[in-house]
C-alpha cells in the first residue's frame, strides 16, 4: 500500500467513531434501497410467477363478459372446428378450514396442452371412500367420479391441515361442499402453488355456482403461427375476446406500479439524508488533516494526488458500507416484505408470498447507488483538499471564511434549482417518475438554502440568547453560525429528514380526512347486506327488503370487464327510488348527471380513471358489452379513491340492457326511522337462515374497516420514514461529535479561561439543541413544500387521486420538538466529552 | 381387437403433448374392478342400428376400422382409425344430477388413435385424442350413427353423396392438418357375428368375453392427407366392434390379430392369444367369411400359424415380422407380410398394428390379398 493511503486508513482508524457513523449512514441508506426493492420485486414476482404457473404454456386467453364464457363455445371450438391447444377453466374462491383459497377447476384431457402441474400428482394414500389408491393408477378416474376430489400442493394441504384421503368441508358462496384430498402436487418447488386448490372443471362448476359458464378458456397459439389467433378471433362470438396472457398478467400487476414506484421513492429519501452523513464524515476527515495535506503538498504530492487520494477513502468507505448496507437491506427485506405483500394483498391482487427472492439486479443497484452516493458526496471535499496550497496550515477561520462566502452562493443555487423543479412539475404533464425527480430537486434546492438561513437565525437569536442564557449561550448560538460548514450540513440533514415526517404526516393525514368524508357521504344505507363470496340469491333478496323496519334498498354488483385499454372495474348501481348516492359529482351538476345515469344509459367516471384517460362529462367510453363494444355518455366524474385504475358506474337498468348479468352481490338498506338496526340484523338473519349466510355490516362498520385497511396501508410508510430519521439522527451525533473533537483546542481555551466542565458541557448541549431547532423549523417550510407535492403531484399522477389538505398544528409542534430532542440527544456524548477532557492535552494537540 | 387390456405397457415418458399423460391414463383405465359392469356371459340378440351405439353398461367398447387405400397411380397407404370407449364407475342407470351440478360429470372416456401408413414413402404417423363423455366433446350414437373425438368422427352418411340412407354407409372424418383422412365406406359384406352368435369367449372364465362383430368389406373412397400432400384414395375397409367389462387372465399376454381380405372374395379373421409361456391359449379362434358373406367359426385346432421372421422395435420389444398362416379344412395357405416394419403405435400404449400384404394358395390356386394385423403385449421397456 503507498504511503499515502496508508496515512490515510491509519487517520481513520484513529477516529473509530467518525469511520463508525459514516459506514453506518452510508449501510442504513443502501440497506432501506435495497429492502424496499427486494420486497416489491419479490410481491411482483411471486404474482407473475403463479399467474404463469397457471397460465402455463398458454398464450392467450378467451374471455367472456361478467358471467364468463359459454362453456357451450368452448365445445363448438374443439369439435366443430377442430381447434386445439386450448383447456376449459373454472376458477373462483372458496373457503376450506376457514382458510381462503383459489380453486382452479381444469378439465384432465385438456391439461397437457396447457398446463403441466396439475397431473404431476402422488396420491399414495387412500382415497376418501376408502378403496386404497396404491399409486397414481386411478388418480385421474378419481379425479373424475369421487365427489369433490381434490388436489393441492404439499405446501397447501400443510397449511390447510389435511392429509391424503383426508376429507373436509368447503365453502363457497355461501353453501357448504363436501371435499376430499386425493393426492399431492409433486415435487417441483419452484412451482407457486400456494393456496391452489384444483378440482376437475365439473366440481368447481358446482361449487362455484357457475353451471354452463367458464371463467376462460386458455389457450396455446405458437409463436411459429400467429394465423391461428385470427382464425380462433373469428369465431369468437360478440363479448368474447381473445386477450394476450402475458399481457393481461402485467395489466393486473401494472396497477401496482405506482404504489411501488412510490415506496422506492421513500427508500430513496433515506439514501438522500444518507447523502449528508456521508459529506460530512469526509469532509470532516480532510480538515482534520488540513496540515497534513499542506506538508504533503509540500514534499511534492500533487493536487491530482490529494484529490484522488480522497475520492479514494471515499469509495473505500462507501464500498465498505455499501456492501454491509446490501446485506442489512436482504435482512430487512424479509421483514418490509410482511408489510409490503400485507398491502398489495388489501388493494391490489392476491399473492402469496413467503421467501424474499433475492435478484442480484437489485443488490447491484443497493451497492451502486451506496458507492455513487459516497463519491458524489466525497467530491467536494476532495476539491478542497486539492485546493490546499502547500505548507499553509489552513486554521480553521481561514475554511470558516471561505465557506462564508459561498453560502449566498449556495443558496442562490439552491434557488434557481427550485425554480428548475417548478418548471419540471408544470412541463411533465402526469409523469409520475418526473414528479418525484422535482421533488427530490426541490429538496436539495431548499437544502442549499439552509446555512443562509442559519446565519440569518443566528445572527437574530444570538443576542437574545446571550440575554436569556448568559456567555455561554451566546456563545453557542453564535458557534453555530462561526461553524456553518460543519453545522450547516448536520441542520440540513436533520431537517431533510424531519421535513419528510412532515410532508407524509400531513398527506396521510389529508388523505385518511378526505377518505373518511368520501365515506361518509357513500355510505348512505344504514345496513349493507351480502353474501361472502357469491351473489345473493334473488328471491333472498325480495324476502330480505320487505322485512319490518326496512324503508328502502338500493342494489350493487362489482364485476371486472375486459376491455382493449385494460380491466375496468364496473359498479352496478340500483338506487333507491327518488334517492341520489352521496357520490361527489366533480365537473357535472349532480342532479343531471344522475338523471342521465339514470334514464340515458349515461355512466359516471371516477376521478383515478378520468385523470388516467384524460376524460370527463361530455366524453364517452367504450365498454365491452355482450354484444359487443359501445360506446357510453359520461354523464359526470365521481370522487373516489380506488386503486385498481378506475372504476366506471353504470345504473342496474343500463347495465341490464347490455349485459345479461342479473346478479346482485350486494343490498344497502335504510331503515325507517327509529328502527334498531340489531332488530332488523336479527330478522334479516332469520329469514336467511338455512338460505345463504348473510354478511351484514352497518355503515359505521365499513367505514371501521375502509379506515383500517388504509392505515395498513400506511404501516410501511411510517417504517420508512423512521428509517430516514435514524439516518438523520445518526447524522447530527457524527456532526456534533466532529465539530466538538474540531473544536477541543477551542474548548480547552474556554476551560482555560475559567469555563467549569459544567459549563463548557452545557453550553455544547445548548448548541446541539439549538441546531435541532433551526433544523426543525427549516423542516416546517420544506415539509409543507413536501405535503403538497404529495398530495398534489405525486398521489394525483400515481393514483389520480384528489385530496384536500388537512393541516394541523400538532404535526408541526411534533416535528420541531423531535427535531430538538433528537439533536439534544445526539448532543450528549460529545458535551460529555468535551466536558471531561483535560484542557492541557487539549491544547497540546494541535 | 385392441383395447381389451389397456394396461399393457408404459409409453416412453418423453411422449408429445397427447400421450405425455398416457401412462397414467391407461393405468387407470385399466384398473381391474369389474363388479357392477355388465357382464357378457350369454349370446345376445343383436340390433341394429342400436348396436352401432354405445352399451355404457360394459366397461369398455370400442369401434375399429382398418383398411387398405390407393390412389389412381397405385400409392398405397394403411389407415387404422379406433375410438375406444371406457366407463370409469359401473352403469347405475341413475338420471342426470339435480339443478346445479354440471354437464361436465360424466364417468365416459373416449379414446381416438388414428395411424397412416405411406407404403411407397415408407412411413407411419400416429395421432391420438382423447375427451370425456360430456357436452358432446366426445360421444356415441346409434340413430343416426356417430361416433366421435371431438372433431374426429365415423358417422352415418347424409345428404347427396350417402347415396340414400342405410345403417352402414358410413363416413370417416379424421386428421388434423398434416395428417387427415375423408372416407366414405359402404357395406359390402354383412354384419358378421364373430364368437358363438356374437360372444367371444377369451379364457375359461366364465364373463371373460366379450360381445363382437364385424363389417369385413366396407368398399371405402375419398381422400387422404399425409406429408404435407392430398391423394384421392379407395380402397377396403374392415370394421370390428367389442364391447365388454373382463380384461386378460392372468395368464394371458397378449394376442396376434388377422384381418385379410382375399382376393377371391372370402375374407379371414383370426386372433391368436398368447399365454405368458409363450404357448397358444386355446381360446384363440377366428371366423372365415366367404364371398357371399356367410361366415364360419374357426376354433384354434384348425388354424396353424408360424412366425417367419421377426422384428425389433427401436422403442424396445421384439416383433415377429411375417407369418405362414395354414387352414387345411379350408385349404388355404398364406403368407402374410407387413408392408412396411415399423407400424408401431405410440400412444396410451403401446402396440403394433400394421398394413400387410398377403400371398399364398388356396386349394392349390394361386390368392393374394391384403389386410391388418394386430400386435400386443410384445413391447418392452
Amino acid at each position: 500500500m503507498p504511503a499515502l493511503y496508508r496515512a490515510s486508513l491509519g487517520y481513520l482508524l484513529r477516529h473509530p467513531w467518525q469511520l463508525a457513523l459514516a459506514l453506518l449512514g452510508i449501510c442504513i441508506g443502501v440497506a432501506v434501497i435495497v429492502a424496499v426493492d427486494l420486497a416489491t420485486e419479490s410481491s411482483r414476482k411471486a404474482f407473475s410467477l403463479s399467474m404463469e404457473t397457471l397460465t402455463g404454456k398458454a398464450t392467450h386467453q378467451v374471455i367472456g363478459g361478467p358471467r364468463g364464457v359459454e362453456e357451450s363455445l368452448y365445445v363448438q371450438l374443439r369439435v366443430k372446428h377442430g381447434l386445439r391447444s386450448m383447456a376449459p377453466v373454472a376458477e373462483g374462491r372458496v373457503r376450506i378450514n376457514g382458510v381462503d383459497v383459489r380453486l382452479l377447476g381444469i378439465d384432465l384431457f385438456a391439461e397437457r396442452q396447457i398446463r403441466s402441474f396439475s397431473l404431476d400428482v402422488t396420491a399414495d394414500a387412500k382415497a376418501a371412500n376408502g378403496v386404497s389408491v396404491t399409486s397414481v393408477e386411478n388418480l385421474f378416474g378419481s379425479l373424475l367420479t369421487e365427489p369433490g376430489a381434490a388436489l393441492m400442493s404439499t405446501e397447501t394441504a400443510t397449511m390447510l391441515g389435511l392429509q391424503t384421503g383426508q376429507a373436509f368441508d368447503v365453502e363457497a358462496g355461501g353453501k357448504r361442499f363436501r371435499g376430499s384430498l386425493l393426492g399431492q402436487i409433486g415435487g417441483d418447488p419452484s412451482l407457486l402453488l400456494g393456496e391452489l386448490v384444483v378440482v376437475d372443471i365439473a366440481v368447481a362448476q358446482q361449487w362455484l355456482n357457475m353451471a354452463g359458464k367458464l371463467s376462460r378458456i386458455d389457450v396455446r397459439i405458437p409463436a411459429a403461427e400467429p394465423g391461428k389467433r385470427e382464425v380462433l378471433e373469428n369465431l369468437l362470438p360478440a363479448g368474447t375476446q381473445l386477450l394476450d396472457a402475458s399481457s393481461r398478467t402485467r395489466s393486473m400487476t401494472e396497477m401496482s406500479t405506482a404504489f411501488m414506484t412510490n415506496l422506492s421513492a421513500m427508500s430513496l429519501l433515506a439514501l438522500l439524508v444518507g447523502l449528508f452523513l456521508i459529506y460530512n464524515s469526509v469532509s470532516f476527515a480532510v480538515l482534520q488533516r488540513r496540515g497534513l495535506i499542506g506538508v504533503l503538498r509540500a514534499l511534492g504530492v500533487s493536487r491530482a494526488q490529494t484529490f484522488s487520494l480522497i475520492l479514494a477513502e471515499g469509495l473505500a468507505l462507501g464500498l465498505v458500507g455499501a456492501t454491509a448496507g446490501v446485506l442489512l437491506g436482504i435482512w430487512l427485506g424479509d421483514y418490509l416484505l410482511v408489510l409490503v405483500s400485507r398491502s398489495i394483498n388489501d388493494l391490489y391482487f392476491r399473492v402469496t408470498v413467503t421467501d424474499v427472492s433475492i435478484s442480484l439486479f437489485t443488490l447491484v443497484k443497493g451497492l451502486l447507488a451506496g458507492l455513487g452516493a459516497t463519491l458524489v458526496s466525497a467530491v467536494i471535499p476532495a476539491i478542497e483538499a486539492a485546493s490546499y496550497p502547500p505548507r499553509l496550515a489552513l486554521s480553521r477561520s481561514v475554511i470558516e471564511r471561505r465557506g462564508r462566502q459561498t453560502v449566498p452562493l449556495l443558496a442562490l443555487s439552491g434557488v434557481a434549482l427550485g425554480l428548475a423543479a417548478l418548471f419540471l412539475l408544470n412541463i411533465s404533464g402526469s409523469h409520475l417518475v418526473a414528479g418525484l425527480t422535482a421533488v427530490f430537486m426541490l429538496i436539495l434546492g431548499f437544502a442549499l438554502c439552509v446555512p443562509l438561513a442559519v446565519r440569518i437565525m443566528t445572527f437574530l437569536l444570538a443576542p437574545l440568547a446571550g440575554k436569556l442564557g448568559g456567555t455561554g449561550a451566546r456563545l453557542a448560538v453564535s458557534g453555530i453560525e462561526a461553524n456553518l460548514s460543519r453545522t450547516g450540513v448536520a441542520i440540513v440533514a436533520l431537517a431533510v429528514a424531519v421535513s419528510a415526517t412532515i410532508g407524509v404526516s400531513v398527506m396521510v393525514e389529508s388523505f385518511r380526512g378526505s377518505v373518511s368524508t368520501w365515506l361518509d357521504r357513500t355510505l348512505q344505507s344504514d345496513l349493507y347486506v351480502a353474501a361472502s363470496g357469491a351473489p345473493l340469491d334473488p328471491k333472498l333478496i325480495t324476502e330480505l327488503v320487505q322485512t319490518q323496519g326496512v324503508a328502502a334498498y338500493s342494489s350493487s354488483r362489482r364485476v371486472w370487464l375486459e376491455n382493449p385499454q385494460g380491466r375496468l372495474r364496473l359498479f352496478v348501481l340500483q338506487l333507491a327510488p327518488g334517492r341520489y348516492p352521496g357520490s361527489e359529482i366533480l365537473d357535472a351538476e349532480p342532479a343531471q348527471a344522475w338523471n342521465g345515469f339514470e334514464h340515458e344509459s349515461g355512466v359516471m367516471i371516477s376521478e383515478p380513471l378520468a385523470f388516467r384517460r384524460g376524460l370527463g362529462a361530455g366524453d364517452t367510453i367504450s365498454l365491452v358489452t355482450d354484444s359487443g363494444e359501445r360506446a357510453f355518455d359520461i354523464v359526470g366524474t365521481f370522487r373516489s379513491y380506488d386503486v385498481n385504475g378506475g372504476a366506471v358506474l353504470i345504473s342496474r337498468s343500463s347495465y341490464d340492457r347490455f349485459w345479461d348479468d342479473p346478479a346482485i352481490d350486494s343490498i344497502g338498506l335504510t331503515l325507517v326511522a327509529g328502527a334498531e338496526s340489531a332488530d332488523v340484523m336479527s330478522r334479516l338473519q332469520a329469514i336467511a337462515q338455512n338460505r345463504q349466510p348473510l354478511v351484514m355490516r352497518s355503515d359505521a362498520e365499513i367505514r371501521e374497516l375502509s379506515l383500517r385497511v388504509f392505515d395498513r396501508t400506511f404501516i410501511i410508510t411510517d417504517v420508512l420514514y423512521w428509517l430516514a430519521t435514524g439516518v438523520a439522527f445518526i447524522g447530527i451525533l457524527g456532526a456534533m461529535l466532529a465539530l466538538q473533537m474540531e473544536r477541543a483546542r477551542e474548548l480547552a481555551v474556554m476551560r482555560a479561561l475559567g469555563m467549569t466542565p459544567f459549563q463548557l458541557g452545557g453550553m455544547v448541549t445548548t448548541q446541539t439543541a439549538v441546531i435541532g431547532l433551526f433544523s426543525g423549523l427549516a423542516a416546517v417550510p420544506l415539509g409543507l413544500v413536501m405535503a403538497w407535492m404529495l398530495i398534489e403531484v405525486i398521489n394525483r399522477r400515481a393514483f389520480g387521486w384528489r385530496m384536500d389538505i388537512l393541516l394541523s398544528w400538532q404535526v408541526l409542534a411534533v416535528a420541531i420538538a423531535f427535531s430538538v430532542v433528537a439533536a439534544f440527544m445526539a448532543g450528549i456524548y460529545p458535551s460529555w466529552r468535551a466536558a471531561s477532557s483535560s484542557p492541557a492535552l487539549a491544547m497540546r494537540e494541535e | 381387437m385392441i383395447g381389451h387390456n389397456f394396461r399393457l405397457e408404459p409409453a416412453p415418458s418423453a411422449a408429445s403433448e397427447e400421450t405425455g399423460s398416457g401412462q397414467r391414463l391407461s393405468e387407470l383405465l385399466g384398473s381391474q374392478r369389474p363388479e357392477g359392469y355388465a357382464i357378457a356371459r350369454q349370446p345376445r340378440v343383436f340390433t341394429f342400428p342400436r348396436d352401432h351405439g354405445p352399451h355404457p353398461e360394459f366397461r369398455n367398447e370400442w369401434w375399429y376400422l382398418t383398411g387398405n387405400l390407393e390412389d389412381e397411380r397405385g400409392h398405397r397407404f394403411g389407415y387404422e382409425f379406433t375410438i375406444f370407449r371406457f366407463s370409469l364407475t359401473p352403469f347405475t342407470g341413475e338420471v342426470a344430477d339435480p339443478v346445479g351440478s354440471s354437464e361436465w360429470k360424466t364417468d365416459q372416456v373416449y379414446i381416438a388413435h388414428f395411424a397412416v401408413t405411406d407404403g411407397d414413402r415408407k412411413k407411419f404417423y400416429v395421432e391420438q385424442r382423447y375427451a370425456r363423455g360430456a357436452l358432446g366433446l366426445a360421444g356415441a350414437q346409434s340413430d343416426p350413427f356417430r361416433v366421435w373425438v371431438e372433431n374426429w368422427s365415423i358417422a352415418e352418411a347424409t345428404g347427396q353423396a350417402a347415396g340414400g340412407r342405410s345403417p352402414e354407409n358410413w363416413r370417416i372424418d379424421v386428421g388434423a392438418d398434416s395428417l387427415a383422412l375423408q372416407l366414405d365406406l359402404r357395406a359390402e359384406k354383412p354384419i358378421i357375428l364373430n364368437g358363438v352368435d356374437g360372444l367371444s369367449q377369451k379364457s375359461d372364465e366364465v364373463g371373460n368375453a366379450s360381445y363382437y362383430y364385424s363389417i369385413p368389406r366396407l368398399s371405402s373412397s375419398g381422400r387422404i392427407r399425409v406429408g404435407g400432400e392430398q391423394f384421392t384414395v379407395s380402397g377396403t375397409s374392415w370394421l370390428d366392434r367389442e364391447w365388454s367389462s373382463s380384461a386378460l387372465a392372468d395368464d394371458q399376454q397378449g394376442w396376434d390379430w388377422f384381418a385379410l381380405q382375399l382376393s377371391d372374395g372370402s375374407d379371414l379373421m383370426y386372433y391368436n392369444l398368447r399365454k405368458t409361456d409363450g404357448s397358444q391359449d386355446r381360446h384363440s379362434a377366428g371366423t372365415w367369411i366367404d364371398k357371399n358373406g356367410k361366415a364360419r367359426h374357426l376354433s384354434r385346432d384348425e388354424v396353424q400359424i408360424s412366425e417367419t421372421d421377426e422384428w425389433v422395435s427401436p422403442r424396445g420389444g421384439t416383433y415377429p415380422g411375417r407369418w405362414e398362416i395354414k387352414v387345411p379344412s379350408l385349404g388355404l395357405v398364406l403368407s402374410v407380410s407387413p408392408i412396411l416394419p415399423d407400424q408401431e403405435l405410440v400412444t396410451t400404449v403401446r402396440y403394433w398394428e400394421g398394413a400387410v400384404d398377403v400371398e399364398g394358395s388356396r386349394d392349390g390356386q394361386s390368392i393374394r390379398g391384403r389386410g391388418y394385423v394386430e400386435l400386443t403385449g410384445y413391447a418392452t421397456p
